[in-house]
């Protein structure tokens, strides 16, 4: 299986459709997200997260960027944290996205698909679901910091919400 | 689909020269609708990585105003025109001839100019495409969006990425007189309707 993973010691790190990304305090994750779902997980402790960038609900057994899909992305995140040498359990998880863009009614609407693959996959692992802001019709630019474990969720046109 | 990947380079090559030909009978479109201000040229045909598509299109976060127009079904795709807050109000300006707006929220006419503007280019190129492959295509009605350029253009390839890491992106640039314009157009065709093209212009060469 292909991997398509970066860490970086950028202070930003914008992670791209189909992306897996890790980062440490001081870092900071970014990821503009229309129907996908750009899920983070945290461990406080170590002040590290990783972050997703899922286009589609499920791999159905394909090759590919396991970020892409929610049944690969989670533990391919997880494989990550412990190649890094970092424990699995203790993570919390917050996740964004899942908007049906051009509202709802142009091509292939599957983010409340991806909403749910991702939450099926986080529970699968056993990992709690700390904050979400998912749905809408409205596109959302996603940042996630390391330092706090806050996520920070800015659509547009609309006042930012702190999860 | 193999068969089509091992003439890869020529496909690509193909398929810029059906884009070219769309381009021109779209300019001459956009001509007419400007009054002789507006042309348009065919910057690229390439296929780029699904990862990729922002930084390749140079889309930021930044909010744009953009029109998209769909074609339903698997012989299908999106067309996306994207502007800046800017230019999108100087192009509806000078097509209703009036001042730029200057009001936050954009008037109903304003908007109504640009999706005109997004059903005359987009129209220009399903003719083309529907003169190759001999399928009629149905383009939805346009919509007005002002959002994320990248979740647009996520959506937009969202069908691509189902049976695909890679996409196949037609770009198109504007000019006023001399000068070049901050307004793109992506077209994001579908696998099916690639497939389509590709066979019809294997066909014809």
């Amino acid at each position: 299986m292909n991997t398509s993973t970066t860490s970086t010691p950028a202070k930003e790190i914008l992670v791209g459709m189909g992306q897996i990304a890790a980062g440490q305090a001081p870092q900071r994750m970014r990821a503009i997200l229309g129907s996908c779902i750009g899920v983070a997980l945290y461990h406080p402790g170590r002040k590290t997260g990783i972050m997703a960038h899922v286009v589609l609900p499920n791999s159905a057994g394909r090759d590919g960027a396991p970020g892409k899909f929610a049944d690969t992305a989670v533990p391919q995140m997880l494989a990550v944290l412990r190649e890094q040498g970092m424990p699995t359990y203790g993570l919390t998880a917050k996740l964004a996205g899942g908007a049906n863009m051009f509202n709802g009614c142009g091509p292939l609407q599957i983010g409340n698909a991806n909403a749910e693959a991702v939450a099926a996959a986080l529970k699968k692992a056993g990992i709690r679901v700390a904050g979400q802001d998912l749905g809408g019709t409205c596109g959302r630019r996603v940042d996630f910091d390391c330092t706090s474990g806050q996520m920070t969720v800015q659509c547009a046109g609309q006042p930012a919400r702190t999860l | 689909m193999n068969e089509l990947r091992h003439g890869h380079d020529w496909a690509l090559g193909a398929l810029y020269g059906l884009f070219t030909s769309a381009t021109h009978d779209a300019s001459a479109a956009m001509c007419r609708w400007t009054n002789g201000l507006i042309t348009v040229t065919l910057d690229q045909v390439r296929e780029i990585a699904l990862e990729t598509v922002s930084a390749e299109l140079e889309i930021g976060d930044e909010l744009l105003t953009m029109v998209v127009l769909t074609i339903g079904g698997e012989v299908g795709g999106n067309l996306i025109l994207l502007f800046d807050e800017i230019n999108g109000r100087q192009l509806a300006a000078s097509l209703l001839g009036s001042a730029p707006g200057t009001e936050p929220e954009w008037s109903d006419l304003e908007k109504s100019a640009l999706t005109e503007t997004g059903n005359i280019l987009g129209c220009a190129y399903i003719n083309a495409i529907t003169r190759l492959i001999g399928t009629d295509l149905m383009p939805s009605a346009p919509y007005f969006i002002q959002d994320y350029g990248a979740s647009v253009v996520q959506q937009a390839v969202m069908t691509q990425a189902l049976t695909s890491d890679r996409l196949l992106l037609c770009q198109v640039g504007f000019r006023r007189k001399d000068e070049q314009l901050d307004w793109r157009v992506v077209f994001v065709p579908t696998q099916g309707m690639q497939e389509a093209m590709q066979r019809s212009l294997h066909a014809a060469s």
